[in-house]
């Protein structure tokens, strides 16, 4: 039998009945088609379908729907304002963090995730942060660069 | 290289805004409305025979539109190479693996379609199985395919050069054997499809692939419908790495079940599915004996290879072929033979991946190479620069090195990781090892027996003049192949990067082979400069007729137009277009002609301008057997170095620095080469330390899952010092060649060769767990 | 992959919560993190007709510091918290190790103390340093309340002497006296995201900074059908002065206590060794750990 939800998705406050098994992964996809976060594996070995939710990322795979009630989610379709990118976005471009993309979203959210708690990461603190995404197009290295570059400039930008 | 005003660059790629904002659409996003769902049935056994398929309770399920099984799909073999077709789209008569497909379910939903797959009741007669490639070929296994007794899918035996002669004037002969596992290539989207028929009996199928153009053709040829009625269209793919180098069973499924229910089908793979598909790295077992002179000397090479090819052909044919033909460079020998066997066995079938058939003969080579160096109380890069070939060299087996940075490559390493001063000098636990590697730049002809072109290109240019539109089948996978048909095109018009768009990965726009054996930069790139030069040659005429000058005076470069490099007189070119463009915010000006009014001007003059560009490499490769394997208009070499730190009490190893330099002739895009580089890396790491398919004694499998199928975190992959190395190769367009596979080659020897420093252990057999390196440190105590 | 279809409930109260377990006793399942729960639905290994979840029930995630001695900790505590939790660092590190450990950050913030133990998946990584902390666990049901330790929750693979109409609700550990310290280890392939082949638990205190040892516990987890206190080995440590060949000792000792299965991540006599060297190394971290004590 299907469960009424409210929640906020990117700032939206959003209504929705759904049916108990389905995820929240499912939800945003096919819902609310938000198909920016991914499914790569549905058992949370990848990072794929990170969100925030209520300020922390989780695996969007593992949560359902219904536990979301009430809460805050942020997906990466929330991140850029204005068309402008986030400077989290704006680094990965720049620094050619991005090759096929697929881990894009879950890893841009977990960079978010750390930057909001630690706006000065060491190396060691984002490769940390993004352990449970999965990549297999760039090595890490680049988006590691990416991320410690959106650092400074979100430092930056806070100091003006 | 600075001359260059597009090349050679950082460009951000065109596609990185779209897929870091959450707006690249893939496969799995696509959605139409109507839209159904499909499932495959796949079989439980390793090797069963099938006595009778009852969909009737799937049928009757409220929500299933269509039920496919062999009998609707009919019987038409596919495969990768026609001299091996030995697959159906369904199983009929018996299933070969774990796995292998025998129907399929569109249903309003995926649970519909799940329940309908789990109501389709199979009677099976079990048969005895094989999945050890040794046991296979006994006599007494179980035969898997009637065409082939034995189980033996390929065999190969070449010899170049007098192998015997080298050996016997060889002053010493080592020997050595190695072993890999099956791996998956473990791309972080699953395959995914959606088949559509329009009104017209038109098949679009979107699909998760690197081969728009196979695709199409096996689709048709399966569903016995002509090519032209059937469009494969590449959304954004999560990664290839050759595993979606073919046509799959879910795309075929797709098809064939929104055929029959009239609607759009949808399918995905789940990630175990992905691992039951497989068509990823065989399992090689390799036996080498090199023969040198005591001054380091290579002489001749004797290589066996026996692969465990699964239930399947695939790509196997190539993969077999390749693991003696790219021994063959980049050091010099007077003899090699090679014997190659490929085997099915009751696994899912294998294909190819990064680096194909090379991967893990090159490292049982390196390893084999380190060691004679040993012996020889030679330290290994020396003995390594002894043997290389350079420019102008053809190897053994008649592959052209028409540009080979190898020496440039290995200095760069040895001086970047410091290596004379850390070899022979670390203590006990840390090591370095060194490595080296070649690769094709596409492969010298087709997968199937044509004249075609490996790639064609149209460029279009807007009617204003202002952006052109580069039409490519070619595949952007991940690898960048986008940006640089877009940087090759901007560079050979004179534009900016910002004026290019691309459309790409079409079969309505154009043949190209696809995303394999390291062909796009080369091959589409040549077909990309000369759509390119064609528009340009279109534009300059037309100036030239109108101007009154030599069209041969004229160029163009950032977007302007130079007559005998200068303004030159184009008043009324300019006064015509700002005319025409009355009421545009943004007219042409400076004291220079733009790109953008001259090529209206053609347009005025011509109509649409629109310039074709084909490429095909020249006839390569010697006569013999199997030539064509191995053969490439150029090849890209690399050189790399790794530092390993191991912990003696549980065989721990943890890679702590890597060192990569790799000539692909000309750096299109830098940034993007790194980046290849730095992935091949780490997808190396992973095949070296963790990754291996495990199956159970029923050919289960029992790690179908990236939790359980290790590929490296963020955590165990180490940064890596790349160079980029650039020899300006004649073949190649602008001097490019490749990067996206060459560079996985030396991976793996590299760390073995570093593990041997830090221990004493030569771990030749993969993955080098800590289990499988502290049992060999503990037997030497 | 999709989820099976089930109820869901989500009461609002405990009360609530333990009505509904008695009434749908095995029938139901318990969802906090989920990221045991949902895996082995979608796995298609667990079908429950029911799910209830905790999302709802107040007190049930905190962390309660009681009169200085003991911390009660709601068995809805994610291992995130557990892990940056400064008490928990500083004087129950074993058990905010072991939360670090567990499989990546995304994980930790769904997973719970409660689900992993609950769970009684033998590689798990609480269960270890909860024994080592002589952990009481509260178990709640609608007819009353028990208190069991820990020591004595596990059978097997999957099962605990939990009832299916019974709630873990919080675990209680006490601080650990003067010069304790603990640590914790794991073994496995990758640096992160995974299950373990090994993994031990210590908790180590002497008399004084150079004093002998006056208690040890030892706890090793995935050698065995549940998690063992290697209580042979701690008998041999306790009233000794510490040592690299005492622990070494232990470590042997260890070994003896377990009984590892040879499965697709590693063989029984490569546990065995690595028991013992991961034991060694426990006991000298944790020894390090307690001569640094401060109050």
């Amino acid at each position: 039998m299907k469960s009424l939800i409210q929640l906020t998705v990117n700032g939206r406050l959003v209504e929705a009945a759904v049916e108990p098994n389905r995820t929240l992964l499912q939800f945003l996809r096919e819902d609310l088609e938000l198909t920016g976060s991914k499914h790569g594996c549905g058992l949370g070995d990848c990072g794929a379908c990170t969100v925030i939710l209520d300020g922390k990322p989780v695996n969007s795979c593992l949560v359902l729907a219904v536990q979301a009630n009430g809460r805050e989610v942020l997906t990466i379709e929330g991140l850029a304002e204005n068309g402008k990118l986030h400077p989290i976005q704006q680094a990965f471009v720049d620094k050619g963090a991005i090759q096929c993309g697929f881990c894009t979203p879950g890893m841009i959210l977990s960079a978010k995730a750390l930057l909001d708690a630690n706006p000065r990461p060491t190396e060691q603190e984002i490769r940390l942060a993004i352990s449970g995404n999965l990549c297999r197009c760039t090595g890490y290295q680049k988006i590691v660069e990416a991320i410690g570059e959106a650092a400074k400039t979100i430092q930056g930008m806070e100091v003006s | 290289m600075t001359q260059f005003q597009v090349l050679n660059t950082r460009a951000p790629r065109l596609d990185a805004p779209a897929k870091a904002t959450g707006q690249a659409k893939y496969a799995d996003d696509l959605a139409m409305p109507g839209m159904l769902w499909g499932a495959i049935l796949h079989s439980p056994y390793a090797h069963a025979k099938i006595l009778h398929i009852d969909t009737s309770k799937a049928l009757k399920l409220p929500g299933v539109k269509a039920v496919v099984t062999a009998k609707e799909a009919g019987l038409v073999k596919y495969g990768v190479s026609p001299a091996r077709y030995d697959e159906t789209l369904f199983a009929y008569e018996k299933v070969r693996y774990v796995g292998d497909e025998i129907a399929a379910v569109a249903a309003v939903d995926q649970a519909t379609a799940q329940e309908a797959v789990d109501l389709i009741k199979v009677d099976y007669e079990e048969l005895p199985a094989v999945f050890d490639m040794f046991e296979a070929m006994k006599e007494g296994a179980p035969q898997i395919h009637d065409e082939f007794p034995g189980n033996l899918n390929a065999e190969v035996h070449q010899e170049f050069g007098d192998v015997d002669a080298a050996m016997a004037g060889a002053d010493l002969v080592i020997s050595h054997t190695f072993l890999n596992k099956r791996q998956d290539a473990a791309f972080i989207e699953p395959h995914a499809c959606m088949a559509v028929f329009d009104s017209d009996g038109r098949l679009t199928v979107h699909s998760s692939t690197q081969v728009p153009h196979y695709a199409q053709r096996t689709i048709a040829m399966v569903l016995q419908m002509p090519i032209g009625k059937v469009r494969v269209v590449k959304p954004y793919v999560g990664g290839g790495f050759g595993p979606k180098a073919e046509a799959t069973p879910l795309e075929m499924s797709a098809a064939l079940l929104s055929r029959l229910s009239g609607k759009p089908v949808k399918m995905t793979y789940t990630r175990e599915e992905v691992f039951l598909h497989s068509r990823a790295r065989h399992q090689f077992y390799a036996e080498m004996s090199l023969g040198v002179k005591k001054d380091g000397t290579m002489l001749g090479l004797k290589n066996k290879a026996v692969l465990d090819g699964g239930a399947y052909t695939s790509f196997g044919i190539a993969t077999v072929y390749y693991s003696g033909s790219l021994l063959g460079g980049p050091y010099k020998l007077q003899g090699m033979k090679y014997d190659g066997y490929r085997v099915y066995t009751n696994k899912p079938a294998c294909g190819a991946q990064r680096g194909h058939g090379g991967v893990v003969h090159r490292a049982a080579f390196e390893q084999l190479l380190d060691m004679t160096a040993e012996k020889l109380g030679m330290d290994p890069i020396e003995m390594r620069l002894k043997n290389i070939m350079k420019r102008g060299d053809t190897t053994v087996n008649e592959l052209d090195m028409s540009s080979l940075g190898m020496e440039e490559c290995i200095q760069a390493v040895r001086e970047a990781s410091k290596w004379d001063e850390k070899k022979g000098r670390l203590p006990k636990g840390k090591g370095i090892g060194a490595a080296c590697g070649f690769f094709v730049s596409g492969a010298g002809y087709p997968i199937y027996r044509s004249d075609t072109y490996h790639s064609t290109v149209v460029i279009k240019v807007s009617e204003d003049g202002g952006i052109a539109t580069v039409l490519t089948g070619s595949a952007e996978i991940g690898q960048g192949s986008d940006t640089m048909v877009a940087m090759f095109a901007a560079e050979t018009l004179g534009i900016t990067l910002d004026n290019v768009r691309v459309v790409s990965g079409d079969t309505d726009l154009s043949v190209d082979l696809g995303a394999y054996s390291s062909r796009q930069t080369l091959m589409t790139g040549h077909a990309t400069k000369e759509a390119a030069e064609q528009v340009r040659e279109q534009i300059a005429q037309v100036l030239a007729e109108d101007l009154g000058c030599e069209a041969s005076s004229i160029t163009f470069r950032d977007g302007i137009v130079l007559f005998d490099g200068g303004p030159g007189n184009f008043e009324k070119i300019r006064t015509m277009y700002i005319k025409e463009h009355r009421g545009w915010t943004d007219p042409p000006h400076g004291e220079y002609l733009t790109f953008r009014e001259a090529a209206r001007l053609a347009y005025l003059k011509k109509g649409t301008l629109v310039g074709t560009g084909k490429y095909k490499p020249p006839k390569l490769g010697g006569s013999y057997k199997g030539a064509a394997v191995g053969t490439s208009p150029a090849y890209g070499c690399s050189a790399q170095v790794a530092e390993v730190s191991v912990d003696m009490e549980t065989g721990e190893v943890t890679v702590d620095r890597m060192y990569d330099a790799h000539d692909c002739g000309l750096a299109v895009n830098r940034t993007q080469v790194e980046g290849q580089m730095q992935g091949s890396l780490s997808m190396g790491l992973g095949e070296t330390l963790f990754e291996e398919v495990k199956f159970d004694s029923r050919g289960r499998i029992l790690n179908a899952s990236l939790g359980e199928y290790r590929i490296p975190t963020a955590l165990d992959m180490p940064n890596v010092d790349t160079v980029i190395v650039e020899s300006n190769e004649p073949k190649g367009p602008y001097g490019a060649k490749e990067v996206g596979e060459g560079a996985i080659m030396p991976t793996i020897p590299a760390i073995l060769n570093a593990i041997y420093d830090a221990t004493g252990i030569r771990v030749n057999e993969l993955p080098s767990s800590s289990e499988r390196l502290y049992m060999k440190l503990k037997s030497k105590e | 992959m999709l989820l099976p279809r089930f109820e869901y409930h989500e009461p609002s109260t405990l009360e609530e919560a333990l009505h509904l377990m008695s009434e749908l006793g095995g029938n139901a399942r318990v969802l906090a993190g989920g990221t045991d729960l949902l895996v082995r639905m979608k796995l298609k290994i667990d079908k429950p007709t029911h799910v209830i979840s905790l999302a709802r029930v107040p007190g049930m995630d905190e962390i309660i510091p009681r009169n200085g001695h003991a911390v009660s900790i709601g068995s809805a505590v994610t291992a995130a918290t557990l892990a940056g939790h400064e008490l928990m660092r500083d004087r129950f590190a074993p058990l905010a190790l072991a939360a670090s450990r567990l499989g990546a950050p995304m994980i930790r913030n769904l997973a719970t103390i409660g689900g992993n133990l609950v769970n009684a998946r033998p590689a798990a990584d609480l269960p270890p340093p909860c024994m080592v902390l002589n952990a009481e666990l509260k178990l709640k049901s609608a007819a009353g309340e028990r208190q069991v330790s820990v020591n004595e929750f596990f059978l097997g693979p999957g099962e605990t002497v939990i009832e299916p109409h019974e709630l873990l609700l919080s675990v209680h550990v006490e601080t650990p006296p003067p010069w304790s310290g603990g640590s914790y280890i794991k073994l496995g392939a990758r640096k992160t995201l995974e299950i373990s082949m090994v993994n031990v638990a210590t908790l180590l205190t002497l008399e004084s900074p150079d004093g002998p040892i006056v208690d040890v516990r030892i706890a090793l987890g995935a050698v065995a059908p549940t998690p063992v206190r290697a209580y042979g080995a701690e008998q041999l440590l306790i009233g000794e002065q510490p040592s690299e060949e005492l622990f070494q000792r232990a470590g042997e000792v260890g070994v003896g206590l377990c009984s590892p299965i040879t499965d697709h991540r590693g063989t029984m006599e490569y546990r065995c060794m690595m028991i013992e060297v991961l034991t060694k190394r426990a006991l000298r971290s944790a020894l390090e750990q307690a001569r640094s004590w401060k109050p």
